[in-house]
């Protein structure tokens, strides 16, 4: 175990703390104080204390444990049963990994993934992998082709995972999945398959960051690019760790990561990092609250909705009056009649005073306003502005005999129409803050009346190219669904 | 663009001859968006609440409504907790003929006669429904609460 002494301190997260602990004479110390060699006895087999991983309980339990520092042992591990059953790309890495793994079981790879949310869309990951090379594996194991220079397949891959997915934000070293080993030599993944390390046939720590760069600078390599895609990665991650956001996988990493206290011990997994992964992904995409077509948040959902409301506002108006109907409306001069009490009129569209002899268009139910007013109106929606009539006179006039009963529910001038004695009724002639305000008012009873009345009356709106702002998304849908309209 | 002068037209009288109970003052760097007020209506659970809304007439107003939105948090069957109100008039029963002047008027109405089978806040209406004195009650409270001048 205590092999390494040469190994450089590990730059540590500084709001973290490792207690060291000596298997030797049990001491414990800050290693920030007096690094990975026990101060007390001297002795390199030491260890990092974690939450979940306590040397000293370990330490109780399996003394035998610590005779064995003999990293360089050969192959002569068997693969443990569970490897066969993780479900990772690099398999057969990872079992040549294990073949030649020694039997200290604090050796076994380690995988750590630790996912932290630091703020809102802000994440920290951590990650640490272990994993043991012997020199043995070069030329046992799994073939001579494989061995160290595929350990690179899994660290590689992972240093390219995590590149992708943080890029380049800054990956805290891990803090809390420390191999309880004495030293850790940081090594860049390229490295493993350099001679140098594999020809030292030990151990090695590889602790990933979102930016992956050599630590170790007597073995430099290359910088890892980013490989894949993020839809690899994620199948990739998915791979790795299972597939349930719990991490269930019964065989999956979490036997590899508590290898601490040896193959076939089944306890404590070192690390969850299933559920913060899952977790994760939710909550990048929630933070951004609108994904493609889905919705993540009741902001986007009012949004939506006020948007569709907004689009079928005027929708369930009646639609066009057409334009030869339009253009057949009797004009008639305006004359002293048609003035109201106080001698003066107004076209209530735009609200420009009308003046005796002025050309206005009638409609119909005798309402009359400016031509370019009402014509504009009509070409929208075949109502009157003041009683709601239609001016068109057809066949499929159930509309409007619909309309008609619009007199007796309320109108925006019926009490105008009310007022005016004379027949036939000159809305236009009424005064502007007159009695207009108290129809409405009253028109408030009853608004259902309208909406029942006017279902009927949108498909013919709906098949104007001109009304395209109240054809809405059901116009939309219908010519999708079922071609232009006729 | 210029503004219609129908627009012109509706603010000179809105200010010149304003509505008891009811103000809407124009934006002075948009001339389109009104500061709207109105007075809860008298014998309402609204009564002595003051509702501030927002107005805006859009390009081709008088054809289409103007949008109105309460800004006052108001416990209403046919007004939404985002402020939108259910209006036949605003919506497809909108006429050139209708004015800020009287769809403000409207609004005023809809509060004195809540309509809850024409519902936009549907689990308002449905306590309306279920109890109607506990949502007059919660509409009052709601008002000493909000919509205080």
């Amino acid at each position: 175990m205590a092999d390494h002494s040469s190994s450089r301190p590990q730059h540590q997260s500084p709001a973290h703390r490792d207690m060291m602990f000596c298997h030797e004479c049990q001491d414990e110390w800050y290693r920030d104080q007096h690094g990975l060699t026990c101060p007390e006895c001297g002795s390199d087999f030491t260890e990092i204390i974690e939450d979940d991983n306590d040397p000293r309980d370990h330490h109780l339990q399996d003394h035998g444990e610590s005779d064995d520092g003999t990293d360089s042992l050969p192959g002569l591990e068997e693969v443990p049963p569970y490897q066969d059953l993780v479900h990772t790309p690099w398999l057969d890495s990872v079992q040549n990994e294990n073949r030649a793994q020694n039997n200290d079981p604090e050796e076994g790879d380690i995988s750590n993934l630790q996912w932290r949310q630091v703020g809102p869309g802000r994440f920290a990951v951590t990650g640490t992998m272990y994993r043991t090379v012997s020199p043995h594996d070069l030329s046992g194991g799994g073939g001579g082709g494989r061995g160290g220079g595929l350990d690179t397949g899994p660290i590689g891959g992972f240093a390219a995972m995590l590149n992708s997915i943080i890029g380049g934000a800054r990956l805290h070293q891990d803090v809390e999945g420390q191999d309880p080993n004495s030293q850790h030599q940081h090594t860049h993944a390229p490295q493993n398959t350099g001679s140098g390390t594999t020809a030292d046939g030990h151990r090695f720590t590889y602790t990933a960051g979102a930016r992956l760069y050599p630590r170790d600078a007597n073995h430099p390599g290359p910088q890892i690019e980013p490989l894949d895609e993020l839809n690899n990665v994620l199948v990739g991650l998915m791979a790795a760790f299972g597939e349930g956001p719990g991490g269930n996988h019964p065989h999956a990493h979490h036997h590899n990561v508590h290898a601490h206290s040896g193959p076939d011990d089944d306890g404590s997994a070192r690390g969850t990092p299933l559920s913060p992964l899952m977790a994760l992904f939710s909550q990048v995409m929630a933070g951004n609250g609108q994904i493609g077509d889905a919705v993540y948040s009741q902001e986007a959902l009012d949004r939506i909705i006020s948007q569709l409301m907004e689009q079928n506002s005027t929708s369930n108006a009646p639609g066009p009056a057409s334009q030869a109907d339009i253009d057949s409306l009797p004009r008639k001069l305006v004359t002293n009649e048609m003035l109201g009490s106080e001698g003066k009129a107004e076209c209530s569209i735009c609200m420009d005073e009308v003046q005796i002899g002025e050309e206005v268009t009638e409609l119909p139910c005798h309402h009359w306003f400016h031509h370019t007013c009402v014509s504009a109106w009509l070409a929208e929606h075949d109502t009157c502005p003041h009683c709601r009539k239609g001016i068109t006179q057809r066949p499929d006039a159930s509309n409007h005999a619909g309309s008609s009963n619009d007199r007796s529910t309320g109108n925006p001038s019926a009490a105008a129409d009310s007022m005016q004695s004379p027949n036939p009724p000159m809305p236009g002639s009424f005064e502007v803050s007159g009695s207009e305000p108290s129809g409405n008012a009253m028109e408030d009873n009853d608004p259902s009346a309208y909406r029942l009345q006017n279902t009927d009356q949108t498909r013919p709106q709906e098949s104007r190219p001109s009304d395209s702002s109240s054809g809405g998304i059901g116009g939309i849908l219908r010519r999708g669904l079922f071609g232009p309209q006729n | 663009m210029a503004l219609p002068k129908r627009i012109i037209k509706e603010t000179e009288r809105l200010m010149n001859e304003p509505v008891p109970g009811i103000s809407a003052v124009p934006h002075e760097d948009n001339l389109r968006y009104f500061d709207v007020t109105i007075d809860g209506p008298s014998q309402s659970p609204y009564e002595g609440g003051l509702f501030k809304l927002e107005l805006f007439l859009p390009d081709d107003y008088p054809m289409t409504p103007p949008k109105i939105r309460f800004l006052t948090k108001i416990y209403h069957p046919n007004i939404d907790r985002l402020g939108r109100i259910c209006l036949d008039v605003l919506k497809s029963n909108w006429s050139p003929a209708l004015q800020i002047r009287t769809i403000l008027l409207s609004i005023q109405a809809l509060l004195g006669a809540p309509n809850p089978d024409d519902p936009l806040a549907n689990d308002v209406a449905q306590k309306w429904k279920e109890d109607q004195n506990a949502a007059i009650e919660t509409a009052r409270q709601w008002t000493q609460e909000h919509a205080k001048p």
